[in-house]
Formats: C-alpha cells, structure tokens, sequence
C-alpha cells in the first residue's frame, strides 16, 4: 500500500436491546452519527462512505439503497461490499490510500428478522447441487469442527474452555448482554445443533451494528483527533466456493491474508508481536484456526495453549477481550466488530475490557461458509 | 493529490442473449475473464486481485453468488470482494479495481461478472424489492414504473413527447445493428416504437431494455507495470460517485437534488470524474460516450448529467442528429444499455465500450477519431451514480 499513513479515529458498536424499537434505518443511522461523534466528525466532513449489508438478511435486493440516507449518502460517493462487511473497511482504507480522500465512514450491519436465519443464509449455496442438503452456514462451521476433532486429540474440551474464556470477557466487557452458557462440560455435552457442534458452542445471531471512521494524517490533524489506531497491515483473501473444494481443516486463504499484512506492518514473529488480539469465534474451532493462521500457535499446542492461559484475560495474548462472537454474534457484521474492537484496544477507548498499554494489536475477521473471506488488519498506536 | 495513471489493458465480453443455458453461472463469468485474459495475453496467475461485479443476489437466485465465482475468476487465495450498486456495479467495481492499483497494493486487477437476468423469471417482480416492504413496495413500483414518472416529469418540464423517447431507440438499435455483442441488433422505427404496448405510460416496449445474460470482464494495470510488459493500454483518468435519496417521494420536488426529470447526482459524479481528468468543457474535449440509460428517456436527462448539453437541450439536439454515430458527440454506439441489459455488467460494459472506442477497436461502431470518452452506470432506484473518463 502507498505510504499514506491511516488511521481509526471514531468507532461505534451498537447492540440494540429487546426494548429498543428503532427500525433498522434508524439503527444504522444512530450507529453512523455515534462513529462520528467519536471522531470529532460532522456529516459534513465525511468525504466517501463505504457500507455492507447482506440481502437475504434484510429482506432487500439491494440493501445499499436503505442504508444510503441513514449513513449520510445523498449527494455523497457511497459504495457498498456485500462480500462481507470487513471487506468495506478494507475498501475504505484502499480509497484513501488512493490519494482520493482523505477520509472514510464505514458501516456494516445485520438484523434478525427473517423468520429462519439459517435458511435465509442457505439460499447462498449452489442452487442444483448443495441447496436441497441441510448445508447451511452453520453445517459448515460442523463439518469444520468435525474435522479438527478427528485431526487433534483433546480438542473438544479445548473448545469448550474457549467458549466459557470469551464468555467470561464477554460479562466483563458488556454486563448488560445477555451471556451463553459457560460450564465447560454442558457447552461440550449439550444439545448438538450441527454435530459436533452442540447449542452451547455458539451463540444465537444478534442484531448489532458497526461503524468506523477512517482518515489520513492529515485529516486527523485537521481534526485533533487523539485516541488513534493507525493501520499498520492489511490482508483480505478467500476460500474457492464449493465447500468440496476444500480442506476444512487448513485456511490457506488466513495465511494470504497474513502475508500481506505482515508484510506491511513488518511483523516478523506474530507469537510476540501483538498486546491483544480480536480473531473470528463464530465457532471455538474458527479461534483455533485463527491461532495458527495467524502464527500464534501451531495446532500441535493448541490444548496446552488454551489451557495456560495464554489467550485469557491476564495472559500474554489476551484474545476476543469483547468477548467476540460467542458472546455477541451479528452474524454478517462480526467481523468487522473485530476490527473495532482492536481499533478501541489500541485508542484506549475499549472500556470495561480495556487491556493496559496496548501498543500493536491485531484483527483478524472471517465470514462466509467455514470461514470463507479471510481478513487481517495490524494497528498500532502513536509511537 | 494528482492521481495515479491506471490503464485498460485487457477487455472481454459475451455475445448478449436473452438465454444462455448452454454456460451455468460461473462459466459465464469465465467466458468474459477469459477473453480479457486472452486480449492482453495474461494468464489467470498474473492477476493479483479480483473485484467481483454482483449486483443483487436475488436475480440469480443464489446469495452472495460471488462466493460460487471464486474460482471462475482465480481468486482463490487472493484479495477478492464484491461490489454492488445495483445497475451501477460495473463501473463502481472499475473504479475499484482502478482503487487497487491507485493505493499501491496491486499492479495488475481483474474485475470481472456475470448476469442471467434473462433466466431470472420476470426481473421486474424481483426487482421491486429493492424498495421498501412497508411504503413502496405494494405500489407496486419496479424500475420501469419508477422511471415512467421520470418520462413524465421530463415531459411536462421540457416538453419531451413519446416520438423524442422513440428516437432514442431507433438510434439504439441502429448502432447495437453494427456491434456483434449487443442483445437486440434489428432496427426499428419511430412508428413501430409508437405503436408497441404500453408497459408503464409513457414507456412502451420498445422504450424499454431487453433482459440480458452474458459475462464481462477487464483488466486494469499500474502504469509500471504496462511499461514493464510493453502493453497497449487505455488509461483511466477520472473516476466519480455519487448518490441520490431512496425514497420516491423525496424526487418529487421542484428543488434541484430532488426533481426526478434530471439526474443531479449523475451530474455531481460527472464533474468529481471531469476534475480528476483535468476536463472543463465536456461538450467540445469529450469525443464519445456511453451513459447507462435502460429506458429511452433516461438517456435525454443522462446527457445533459454529462454536461455535454443544457439541461432540456438533449431533445433538440437528438432530432438534429448531434448524437448518432457521425454526429458531434455519438452517444452510445455500442446501442447501449437499451439492447444489452446483464444488469451485474451492464455499467462495466459501457466502460469497455468507451476503453475500445478511444483505442480503435471498436469494430463496426467505432468513432473515428475518438480519444477522451466517457462512461457512466445508474443504480438503485436511479440512485447510485458512478462515472469515468477514458483517455487513450
């Protein structure tokens, strides 16, 4: 990427409550004005807007089209990637990086009103051949964890202590959320929902909301914006389509994206690189597999990893401090959360799970059917 | 900040029909990426990321149907995301991909898609949600409808009649009849537009596009890296977006974001593609153009969005011929949108035609001596707005 320096400077992660009766609109634009009151920002500043949204989830052919006057759009240049909602923060960082703006709102979104969640999500498999199989989204995290288990020993006791560390996070970092189970032997013996997945070892879809503004130096300056996360490296990659194709049990498409952000942040050895991490926990598996796409522990440690808690508040690697989609998943926005969430580790402005002195942190959000989008973000604070 | 030079390397279309059954989906996006492939002579490895031209899911009746196209474009492990905009999507995933290498992360990009608009039952059912469940969509609006009251509105503020709508048409056809990739190639008349059916007063049948099936594809490259290679290329010198309101109502206005006879926005996006492209009199430096017009009257209101006209001139200058292959400015040679609408690629179509015209390929329609073009898409409920300037 050119050397134009980016940086985060407002960000706003809005979890709606049972009693909260703003539409959707009105979601998004609550979500978007807290992202630019966090910036010092007015409407007026914002230069170009990138926003993601999934159709099947809204109920909309072309989902945009709503979000555009909630976000600020009219008379704006607004873009959307209904890919995923990481890839629009990737997207808005290149469009500064472009030289053509000096800063970026950035949305993402996902709702729960569609009567069958899942179903809604199985419509983006292959029409002929995979549709008429009960292969959700959510079968496909299964056959992912179903692999694994039979390739490491042990590991299903590793996942659960996963599902209960995030959920621990999770009650610190937002009280007021409502928390899955975090027995260990319940949320590994319990209802199977996708064998071997059961109940426990994920957590139902929420409706959330993201918002993220991102500027160049000197926008920030313009704007006294203190409490930065400047983005350091970045790498977005993807899985083939067909579930087939794959082996399940690898993530070729993490380690491209690792390279690339590696490579930028000149991040050499990433098991001593980062103060926190924010990886994607659709599933306990999907963390693993970020454990060792991202190089922070090979598969061979992972039980022993987990269980010395290297990855738990308090340890040398806190991850998923928010307490990561396992304890809050809006399913198509998650990733992006990630990102906030690291963003706000290294401002400083993370709140009840705020991590002292964290300098380099990373993200890293998947989405898709087994992690198919891989994307990884390195930030860092003022130096 | 002085924008980088981008080229146009490589471009590759379909053979515009209204079925394709003989290619599924992603055979169809790889029909277009391996003809771009082929006319700059790269192989799918070359490419070190892919923007994926999708509009809405629902016309293909899969989500997120770019995931099946992964590796239809040989994306797999490499940067990859999809960009909709509705009808826009192709030239918003140009720009993209044009984004890319302008941010220095890539030296070469595919962007690519593919549309069965023509397989997707009736697109107009489809289409009408877009709008919103709960006020518009029981109307029932579609885009026909809602550019119908477009047609009437231009009709009552510049005096625009159902024989200028015609002659849009004609000419269409008469220009897709010399482009051997465009949908509808038979020539017609003013009288047989006249007298086809009503779909949506003013809008007949023959004022409105045909639906499409078929792929596209481009290949975009730093200016190093066409240097490198020793390449032919077209270059990018401006690129612009810009939004109009969704809701129906708030166009209803005589205000000038909100009368729903012009397009403000197309015209806003249009002056951010002509400041980057150093371009201050589009009516005399512009030679060609190809605008996003799916209906016959959104073309009068998309020239004069260009600035190569005053507002409620276009209609004049049509009947005078300005805007016929041979005229001052030929407005959509290829026919446009009007005969060729895979609406995933349409807007990313009219930026390939432009790419051919200023590099003197473009077969039968080529205009001669044609240098600086440009090239707009039109998404939403006439809402998203992106354009480009091509140079050679």
């Amino acid at each position: 990427m050119n050397a134009t320096e980016i940086g985060i400077c407002g960000v706003a992660i809005h979890a709606p409550q049972r009693n909260d009766s703003r539409s959707l609109e009105e979601s998004i634009y609550a979500v978007t004005w807290a992202a630019l009151r966090d910036a010092g920002y007015d409407i007026e500043d914002v230069e170009g807007i990138v926003v993601a949204g999934n159709d099947e989830l809204d109920g909309r052919a072309i989902s945009i089209m709503m979000a555009s006057g909630s976000v600020g759009g009219v008379d704006r240049d607004i873009l959307s990637t209904p890919s995923s909602a990481e890839h629009a923060f990737v997207l808005g960082a290149l469009r500064i990086a472009s030289g053509q703006f000096t800063n970026q709102l950035v949305v993402g979104w996902s709702p729960v009103e569609v009567d069958s969640f899942n179903d809604a999500l199985k419509i983006g498999t292959d029409p002929y051949w995979h549709r008429a199989l009960p292969q959700d989204e959510l079968a496909t995290h299964g056959l992912q964890a179903s692999v694994l288990e039979n390739m490491v020993p042990g590991i299903r006791k590793t996942a659960a202590a996963i599902v209960r560390k995030n959920r621990m996070h999770g009650a610190v970092a937002y009280p007021d959320r409502p928390l899955g189970p975090m027995e260990e032997a319940f949320i590994a013996s319990g209802k199977p929902t996708r064998w071997p997945l059961t109940d426990a070892m994920v957590s139902p879809p929420a409706f959330g909301l993201v918002a993220l503004v991102l500027a160049n130096k000197e926008a920030i300056a313009k704007h006294k914006n203190g409490n930065l996360a400047w983005i350091r490296g970045m790498g977005w990659s993807t899985e083939p389509g067909f579930i087939g194709d794959r082996d399940l049990s690898k993530l070729p498409s993490l380690e491209a994206a690792c390279d690339q952000a590696y490579e930028g942040a000149g991040v050499k050895d990433p098991s001593n690189a980062f103060d926190v991490a924010e990886v994607a926990d659709g599933t306990p598996y999907h963390e693993l597999l970020a454990y060792e796409g991202l190089g922070l522990c090979p598969r061979e440690q992972w039980n022993e990893f987990v269980e010395r808690g290297v990855t738990a508040r308090g340890g040398r690697l806190p991850v998923n401090l928010s307490g990561g989609a396992l304890s809050f998943n809006p399913v198509f926005c998650a990733g992006l959360i990630r990102i906030a969430e690291a963003a706000n580790q290294v401002r400083g402005r993370a709140g009840l799970h705020q991590q002292p002195n964290v300098k380099r942190a990373l993200a890293h959000a998947a989405s898709g059917p087994a992690m198919h989008y891989n994307t990884v973000v390195v930030m860092e604070g003022a130096k | 900040m002085k924008a980088p030079r981008v080229g146009i390397i490589g471009i590759g279309q379909s053979e515009f029909k209204a079925k394709r059954d003989d290619a599924n989906y992603p055979e169809l996006v790889r029909e277009g990426v391996s003809r771009a492939l082929g006319d700059c002579h790269r192989e799918l490895e070359d490419m070190e990321a892919v923007v994926y031209s999708l509009a809405p899911d629902a016309l293909l009746g899969i989500g997120n149907a770019e995931r099946l196209g992964v590796d239809a474009v040989g994306a797999r492990n490499k940067r990859f995301m999809r960009i909709n905009t509705g009808g826009a999507t192709g030239i918003s995933s140009v720009i993209t991909g044009w984004t890319h290498i302008a941010a220095g992360v890539c030296d070469v990009v595919l962007v690519a898609g593919a549309d069965k608009v023509g397989e997707s039952g009736d697109s107009q059912t489809i289409l009408n949600k877009i709008w919103d469940p709960m006020y518009e969509r029981a109307l029932p609006l579609g885009t026909i409808t809602m550019l119908a009251m477009s047609a009437v509105r231009a009709m009552d503020k510049y005096g625009m009649t159902e024989e200028d709508m015609a002659r849009v048409t004609v000419k269409a056809r008469a220009n897709a009849a010399r482009n051997d990739k465009a949908h509808l190639r038979k020539p017609v008349t003013i009288e047989e537009v006249m007298q086809s059916r009503y779909i949506a007063w003013p809008v007949k049948l023959l004022d409105a596009c045909p639906q499409s099936s078929g792929g596209a594809a481009m290949v975009l490259a730093s200016e190093r890296y066409v240097k490198e290679n020793k390449l032919d290329a077209v270059w990018i010198s401006g690129v612009g977006h810009c939004s109009e309101s969704y809701y129906m109502g708030d166009r209803m206005g005589n205000k000038i974001m909100a009368d729903h006879a012009d397009a403000h926005a197309l015209g806003q996006s249009f002056l951010r593609s002509y400041k980057m492209a150093g371009i201050t009199d589009p009516a005399k430096q512009v030679h060609v153009a190809e605008l996003y017009a799916p209906f016959s009257n959104t073309e009068y209101h998309s020239i004069e969005a260009a600035g190569v006209c005053q507002l409620g001139e276009s209609m004049g200058l049509m009947r005078e011929g300005h805007f016929d292959i041979g005229g001052r400015i030929p407005i959509n040679p290829s026919g446009g949108t009007l005969c060729t609408n895979a609406i995933a690629v349409s807007a990313l179509v009219r930026a390939a035609e432009i790419a051919l015209q200023v590099w003197g390929r473009a077969g039968d329609h080529q205009i001669d001596g044609a240098r600086v073009g440009i090239a707009s898409g039109n998404g939403g409920d006439h809402q998203f707005f992106g354009t480009m300037v091509i140079e050679s």
